[in-house]
């Protein structure tokens, strides 16, 4: 300790110019010398968790240490890398200007999800990323963050991220007998040998960067290689149906604003279908004026959020998937003779077999015939979508042509359904596995590199695992050694997609550019590097991937030579290169404009023939949180509640109750679910509105090296997927299911389904509201015993829309980034201690084999005659002069009184001493505006109150008055649907003020008790035709 | 302390013959004489003429000082020196302050009336001179000290046997 | 005049009197008070580890969770301070109705309450979050300021009633110890003992002006203690009443808490004093079957108050017509804690009905099994008033259930190790009766004896 401080203080004389050079020399250093590190660490005194001095010097990482490296702008700097470039590193006695002091600032990004992409706005303090926002000027994700995007920045932090490339020493069984770190020179050199020999495979996932996929297009061209790209939520199916129904191999982009009647045949798209965030935007558009709001039928096989969400949801299993169509195809085509293919000989051929489905389906003759007619009365205004792993089954081809014939039929395609905007991501396909299999089986393959993918986890039934044994020698960009890393000969890490440069295109020309916003923590390459290096010095490949000497410089000469023609309109590259990086995203395609209607090759629709199946048939299923399993390691998304079931911190066999009862299954029995030879065994969950004949498993659980924190957390479904040479079945197969003697506890952020008759969520038929705006919201005479306080000036309030909130859960994530939320883990959930400061109830309304779902986002309600404060024996929470209900951390003693008297229970206590667990370096995603709560101490809902303050000293700053809109609270800015609304209740101009005043659909939670909350939610409204039956009163057990 | 006084003590076995003990003692002129016996005697305030006593005086004062004073204590703090919004509620939400007035009221009372039964007993006294160890359990006494008027050692002997005492002694108290 | 039974049996003189209530202080621990105070004393050690560990891991060892903010400690803590009050009630209440047969009972009654009220006292303290900042719920002037306690809590009103009953119910025991310290100064063969109980008695001399002004303190402080222990567990029910919790919300329960509080306080008499004639076989001339009795008697007329506040509970709920209470009464009786409920209906209001037979009042073994029903009961009165409210509330949503955990477990029954300790040792330091009380009263009910 102290001569460190010598070493600080001399430092502190040496003048400048000297002391920037020992900068430049440590960085030199930076990778290994421990001298240095040990300096370096012992300098900083910034960590939110230092407490005394007993662990001074082992802040590994913290804030100088960013500071000092702050504006290192190419964040390419790793050190051993044959070719260092020549950077600039800015120590922090040299401030940047654009960093202030306790000031964030925000630097637009990108990040995909699969095949979406985000556009992204990342708040960075003096230097580290603390959380991640959305850009409002992405064409698609408009400034909506899936929970996933936002918790993603935990795994830029994940403490088992490798620190630099790795060597796995195999024995002849080709099993890791042991792992050493090595260096890149000898890596580079041993790859050149190795690629020289050919036979090279680069297998990536959907690679969303067109400069990626020019990289990888020009290092295959280079080496002879093989570019086979593949991941588990492939979209192969779409695309081969496309194909076969119109010629084009695309996955074309659907308008579900435009569209009036949207049939969902197990296509979640609100929740993991292709681009669930942009679709939701999308949905919300088209549903946030009840008068003109579209209509949801949902043919679900397990319960989708998507399904959820429907106004009117059946339950199907998935060989009824062709029934609803053709169906539905049937009675469009043949029975009312609509549309162009009516009278067509062989259409009616096809469809004749179906001629009377619907009797099977659970759904009554007359919804069926409103909904055929609904089509048809919106014609082009209409869409059908299909797909998904919940329809990768053996007749997978027949759905999608099926979904394709109708949205033909019907008009749609060139409207609803555009085929000129594909989305040229969408690449991975389980043909070119299997191929790939193959090819490494017959010896055919020598080496392999692995980038993105993870296929000895996520096609475990596929047999890659032992085929990859046979390539020579397999690299693997992954951030740890995980399934497939154990497998690999050398781990090249690649950088964290916030300390790299990239780009990112989602649908065609809706582009936007990934700046780094941090220095590579570790000594780790971007897999693009890696690429020109080793093209580089086989010397081959074309001049663009061997002469720039980052990939920082490669990724601006594709934009100058691809992209500024397309899109400079005018402009020089400088400023085109500017403005991109300022507005984060170029390129805003003609996604509104209707494209040319395609014609329907009827001859294909005559293979369509109708499924035969009995018994119970199995069901695979992303979660929103999971979805293949990548990022699996962050604790957020573990603990966040699937968004239907609620269940946290686990997989399950969802079974209808019918089910349960007649196999006598109790929630958390363990079955064994077998399908063809793979067997799984995973405990049950009774799920509320399933088909009897189905059972339902999540994907992306049951990780063995994923990390600490999701090894073990549940078990993986993809090894009941079944692999052929037509590509991957996982949904439809038979399985049979069979209890075991074991018993598991699943845990629930919810543990009671039923609104129990209460008016908690209002909710009225749209056939209600048009008669009454104000339909089912019973308002209450009310009257206080005195006149209350006065609130002049500003006074906070919020309000929910609960016709748009689709319950996707992003905001809970936000929130948790926002204010420093610890997880607890599964066994303090059960015992019902999660911290969630916004949490989202689910309700079950309508009878339980069919029940429909109602959401309802609760946060401390900010009452004015707030319950909490009267009992607090030590003013811990009080009242703000702006109607906030503070909590005051430091004077709380824990008493938990204020916990008991809220009505709303929406009060977390910290039962330990939570943040003494973070990890480093977890503890540098903390936001340093949000206290880090001790033990025992009482937390809760703030309404973002630091935010308050910033925007009003920004206002100060540029001396105006607050103005509605300047103030978004975490929650609020996260939302794709803009269900949320913060503002002044006393300004009358005000968004809430006018929905507090005016609007008819707006209540109060538990209004009777005259707690006098600040939040309004506005009653749901339900397109599904009826008058009244269904009320907010619904009683769905389960 | 009080230095203890000198005098001549008599020892008597029952409750009657102390009363009648006093009784006589006391028409023969002696005022301040003591009467001790091992539990209260019903009529030996009469006996020996013991005004009534004047504690419950210092009690209701007390009572009265703590009711105002937890008053004046809620009042200051919730109204005047921290007046903040609590719930929506009043600042002097006089209601909810009742229950704290009234504790406070039974505090005062209560200690100073012990305060009260010290200072009128000379509580506590550090090992005073004991006349005779049975007079705590079974035996009573009267005790004239010598500074009393009329005041004569053989006279009162004389008194003490006339009256049944089983023991007479010179004593300190 | 109607003959009354002796209070005091075999016509004993001053001095017999004196002989056998001293006697437990005067001769060496019996094996059986040995026994039984080792197994206090280490019941008593194993719950201030448990203790230990609970504050400096977390409240999150204990059950108590989200949406049951209270448990355990809350549940012992009225349960104890419940059990205080019969000790005030026997000795101030029945002292101002002139209850002759209260005399014999009331010290032991009255440590009772002390040390209840002790053991009650931890609880609130030791459950917040952290107990090492409890004093910030009193009102000290401070330079944080302005800084100040929130009066409108019920908490803090709990805060000034328990300490002011904990203060004064010491003052009033100690009172009336005071001449008693004053004998067995007198009586003391060795000069520690002298000394200790010299100091202990204040230098009483027990002189006519003495006793008039001390009879005079303890009719004041009587009459204090009433209206005090009234008011205490008026106010502990304030803490649940005063919240807007369904099933905590209704204006019935101070009465009912009192009428609750006095029943388990008997109840633990009852088990005291069986426990205390078995261990000192000469107290049984005091505290006699006809005392027993009319303890059994109280005990069953509160059990029936009790009943009838259960009863009146369901029908208001019933009655007021909101949702939300019928609810929760509803799910007390017939929902996941109904056992609970079930459990407090057959101690508290069933079991008690045996007093309706002489035979049975009078029997010990009876009257001994009975009260230990109603201490059981009346823990699972505040186990059901406190978790079966909480854990069903307003929003479905919130349901939840208590996470019962064996720090639960340790952390009640250790406080029993508490309590007894305290209790034994004070039967063998202090005279379990009071001396100077007992004496005036020893002729009544013999032929001739005045009053």
């Amino acid at each position: 300790m102290s001569e460190t401080h010598n070493e600080n203080t001399s430092a502190a004389n040496t003048p400048a110019s000297v002391r920037d050079t020992k900068y430049w020399m440590s960085l030199e250093q930076w990778g290994g010398d421990p001298e240095f590190q040990k300096l370096a660490e012992t300098e900083f005194m910034s960590s939110p968790l230092r407490e005394g001095a007993e662990n001074e010097g082992q802040d590994g990482w913290a804030r100088r240490e960013f500071l000092k490296l702050m504006g290192a702008s190419l964040a390419m700097a790793t050190a051993g890398c044959i070719r260092r470039p020549v950077q600039k590193i800015v120590p922090y006695n040299k401030q940047p200007e654009e960093v202030t002091h306790g000031v964030s600032n925000f630097y637009t990004s990108t990040w995909s999800d699969g095949v979406e992409t985000f556009g992204l706005l990342v708040k960075s303090r003096e230097g580290r990323p603390t959380k991640v926002e959305g850009n409002p000027n992405h064409a698609l994700s408009k400034g909506g963050l899936s929970a996933r995007a936002q918790a993603h920045i935990l795994s830029l932090y994940d403490p088992e991220r490798l620190q630099g490339p790795k060597r796995n020493l195999q024995n002849k069984e080709r099993t890791n007998r042991d792992t050493i770190s090595a260096k890149w020179e000898d890596i580079d050199a041993a790859a050149v040998k190795q690629l020289k020999k050919g036979g090279v495979v680069v297998l990536t996932g959907n690679l969303t960067s067109p400069a990626t996929r020019a990289v990888v297009s020009d290092f295959c061209q280079g080496f002879k290689a093989q570019h086979v790209v593949w991941e588990p939520l492939a979209h192969d199916e779409i695309r081969e149906g496309q194909k076969a129904a119109f010629g084009d191999d695309v996955v074309p982009y659907y308008r579900f604003d435009e569209a009036k009647v949207i049939v969902s045949v197990d296509a979640d798209f609100l929740g993991t279908w292709i681009a669930p965030t942009t679709f939701t935007k999308q949905f919300a558009e088209g549903r946030k004026n009840p008068k003109t709001m579209s209509k949801l039928v949902v043919f679900d096989s397990a319960y989708s959020l998507t399904g959820a969400n429907a106004d009117i949801r059946v339950r199907i299993k998935p060989s009824q998937q062709l029934d609803v169509l053709m169906g539905l195809a049937h009675d469009i085509v043949v029975t009312k003779a609509f549309g162009k293919y009516a009278g067509n000989s062989s259409v009616k051929a096809a469809l004749e077999p179906f001629a009377n489905v619907a009797g099977k389906l659970a759904i009554s003759k007359e919804a069926w015939q409103k909904l055929v007619e609904d089509l048809i009365h919106h014609k082009g205004k209409s869409l059908v979508v299909a797909g998904g792993l919940q329809t990768k089954t053996e007749w997978a081809h027949e759905v999608q042509l099926a979904a394709n014939f109708l949205n033909a039929a019907l008009g749609n395609d060139g409207n609803t359904v555009d085929a000129k905007i594909p989305l040229t991501s969408a690449k991975a396909s389980n043909k070119e596995l299997m191929g790939l299999i193959e090819d490494l089986n017959a010896g055919k393959v020598k080496t392999v590199i692995i980038h993105k993918t993870n296929p000895i986890y996520s096609a475990a039934n596929s047999g890659f695992a032992s085929a990859l044994k046979k390539a020579e020698m397999v690299f693997y960009t992954g951030d740890r050694i995980d399934e497939t890393g154990k497998q690999a000969d050398y781990m090249i890490p690649d950088n964290h997609s916030m300390e790299a440069w990239g780009d990112s295109e989602s649908y065609k020309d809706v582009i936007s550019l990934q700046q780094p916003t941090i220095r590579p923590m570790y000594d780790t390459r971007s897999v693009q590097l890696s690429l020109m290096t080793w093209a580089f010095m086989a010397e081959t490949g074309p001049k663009r991937l061997t002469t720039p000497e980052t990939f920082y410089d490669y990724l601006r000469n594709f934009w100058r030579d691809e992209l500024h023609p397309k899109f400079g309109k005018g402009k020089s590259f400088e400023d085109f290169w500017e403005d991109a990086l300022q507005s984060g995203a170029i390129g805003v395609a003609s996604l509104d404009k209707p494209s040319s209607e395609r014609t329907f090759k009827v001859e294909a629709l005559s293979a369509v023939k109708p499924v035969k199946a009995s018994g119970m048939e199995l069901v695979l299923h992303p979660t929103s949180m999971f979805m293949d399993g990548t990022l699996s390691n962050v604790s957020w998304l573990n603990e966040l509640p699937e968004p239907v079931t609620k269940v946290v911190w686990d997989n399950y066999a969802s079974v209808s109750i019918k089910t349960a009862e007649s196999m006598k299954i109790a929630q958390g029995d363990v079955l064994e679910v077998k399908v063809g030879e793979s067997t799984l065994q995973v405990p049950a969950l009774i799920q509320p509105g399933m088909h009897d004949d189905v059972v339902a498993i999540a994907v992306g659980y049951g990780r063995t090296a994923g990390g600490k924190v999701t090894n073990g957390v549940g078990s993986n479904a993809y090894q009941l997927v079944q692999f052929g040479k037509a590509g991957a079945v996982y949904s439809g197969a038979k399985a049979s299911v069979t209890k075991t003697s074991l018993k598991t506890k699943l845990a629930t952020t919810q543990t009671h389904h039923t609104m129990e008759g209460r008016k908690i969520v209002a909710e009225a038929t749209l056939n209600e509201y048009v008669k009454d705006e104000a339909a089912n919201n019973h308002k209450h005479k009310i009257w206080s015993i005195w006149s209350g306080h006065q609130y002049n000036g500003n006074k906070w309030g919020m309000a929910i829309d609960l016709n748009t909130c689709t319950g996707c859960s992003a905001c809970m994530v936000a929130c948790q980034s926002e204010n420093n939320i610890t997880v607890v883990g599964k066994k303090y959930v059960l015992e019902g201690r999660e911290m969630h400061w916004i949490r989202i109830d689910r309700y079950y309304v309508g009878t339980p084999e069919d029940a429909h779902t109602v959401f309802q986002p609760v946060m401390c309600q900010h009452c004015d005659n707030a319950p909490c404060e009267t009992v607090c024996p030590v003013l811990a929470t009080v009242h703000s002069s702006e109607g906030l209900n503070d909590m005051v951390y430091n004077r709380c003693v824990g008493t938990r009184y204020c916990s008991n008297n809220c009505p709303y229970k929406v009060r977390r206590f910290n039962w330990f001493n939570y943040a003494k667990l973070i990890e480093k370096p977890m503890h540098l995603a903390l936001n340093p505006e949000v206290t880090v709560r001790p033990r025992g101490v009482m937390e809760k809902c703030t309404f973002c109150t630091h935010r308050i303050k910033e925007a009003r000293v920004k206002s100060r700053v540029e001396n105006r008055e607050l103005k509605d809109g300047d103030i978004k609270v975490a929650c609020e800015q996260s939302c794709p649907t803009g269900a949320i609304t913060f503002g002044d209740m006393n300004d009358p101009n005000s968004r809430v003020a006018k929905i507090f005043n005016e609007d008819k659909r707006a209540y109060a939670l538990l209004e009777e008790f005259h707690a006098a909350p600040s939040v309004r939610y506005m009653t749901k409204i339900r397109n599904n035709d009826k008058g009244g039956e269904t009320s907010s009163h619904g009683g769905g057990h389960s | 302390m009080a230095s203890w006084k000198y005098g001549m003590a008599g020892i008597f076995e029952t409750e009657e013959s102390i009363i009648k003990a006093a009784y006589k003692t006391r028409e023969m002129g002696f005022k301040n004489f003591e009467a001790i016996s091992p539990y209260p005697i019903h009529g030996m305030e009469e006996a020996c003429a013991i005004k009534r006593s004047w504690i419950p005086y210092v009690t209701f004062g007390a009572a009265l000082v703590g009711l105002f004073g937890g008053l004046a204590l809620t009042y200051w703090t919730s109204a005047v020196d921290w007046a903040i919004n609590v719930g929506g509620k009043p600042f002097f939400s006089l209601p909810a302050f009742i229950p704290i007035m009234f504790e406070l009221t039974i505090l005062f009372a209560a200690l100073s009336s012990v305060g009260a039964l010290f200072y009128a007993c000379g509580m506590p006294k550090i090992d005073p001179p004991i006349i005779d160890k049975d007079l705590t359990c079974s035996k009573f006494a009267i005790f004239i000290p010598n500074d009393d008027n009329g005041y004569d050692e053989s006279k009162i002997s004389e008194m003490f046997r006339a009256l049944g005492a089983s023991e007479v002694k010179k004593a300190e108290f | 005049m109607i003959k009354r039974n002796q209070l005091v049996l075999g016509n004993k003189s001053l001095k017999q009197i004196t002989e056998d209530i001293v006697a437990p202080l005067e001769r060496l621990p019996s094996k059986g008070w040995l026994g039984m105070f080792l197994s206090a004393k280490a019941l008593f050690l194993f719950y201030i580890i448990a203790i230990a560990i609970v504050v400096s891991t977390g409240m999150g060892l204990l059950g108590v969770n989200h949406p049951v903010g209270w448990g355990t400690m809350i549940i012992t803590f009225v349960f104890w301070i419940g059990i205080g009050h019969a000790g005030t009630l026997i000795s101030a209440v029945l002292f101002l109705f002139r209850q002759k047969w209260r005399t014999s009972v009331a010290r032991t009654a009255e440590a009772m309450t002390v040390f209840a009220v002790m053991t009650a006292g931890l609880f609130p303290l030791m459950h917040t979050g952290r107990p090492w900042l409890d004093f910030w719920l009193f009102p000290y002037p401070n330079q944080r300021g302005p800084l100040w306690v929130n009066f409108r809590s019920p908490l803090l009103w709990d805060v000034f009633a328990v300490s002011t009953y904990a203060t004064v119910s010491m003052v009033f025991w100690y009172i009336g110890l005071v001449p008693d310290f004053a004998t067995i100064r007198d009586r003391a063969k060795n000069n520690i003992r002298r000394i200790v109980y010299g100091a202990l008695s204040l230098g009483w001399r027990g002189t006519a002006k003495n006793w008039s002004h001390y009879e005079m303190l303890y009719l004041l402080l009587a009459g204090l203690s009433t209206p005090l222990v009234l008011s205490v567990h008026t106010i502990v029910s304030f803490d649940f009443a005063v919240s807007n919790l369904p099933g905590w919300h209704t204006t019935i329960f101070p009465p009912y808490f009192v009428a609750g509080a006095i029943f388990s306080g008997f109840g633990m008499v009852v088990t005291l004093m069986t426990l205390v004639r078995i261990g000192f076989p000469e107290f049984k001339d005091y505290v006699t079957i006809d005392h027993m009795e009319v303890m059994n008697k109280i005990i069953m007329t509160t059990g029936l108050m009790v009943g009838y506040a259960y009863g009146s509970e369901f029908f208001i709920a019933w009655y007021s017509g909101n949702a939300y209470e019928r609810y929760a009464f509803i799910n007390r009786a017939m929902g996941p804690y109904a056992w609970s409920y079930w459990i407090m209906i057959s101690c508290n209001v069933i079991i008690p009905q045996l007093f309706w037979f002489r035979k049975f009042r009078r029997s010990i073994p009876v009257m001994f099994v009975v009260s230990i029903f109603v201490n059981i009961g009346m823990w699972f009165e505040r186990f059901v008033i406190t978790v079966t409210s909480l854990h069903r509330d307003f929003m479905p949503s919130n349901w939840g259930m208590y996470a019962w955990s064996r720090y639960d477990t340790a952390i009640l029954v250790g406080s029993f190790g508490m309590f007894l300790t305290l209790f034994l040792l004070y039967l063998r330091l202090f005279p379990a009766i009071s001396i100077a009380e007992v004496k005036p009263v020893k002729n009544v009910g013999y032929e001739g004896g005045h009053h």
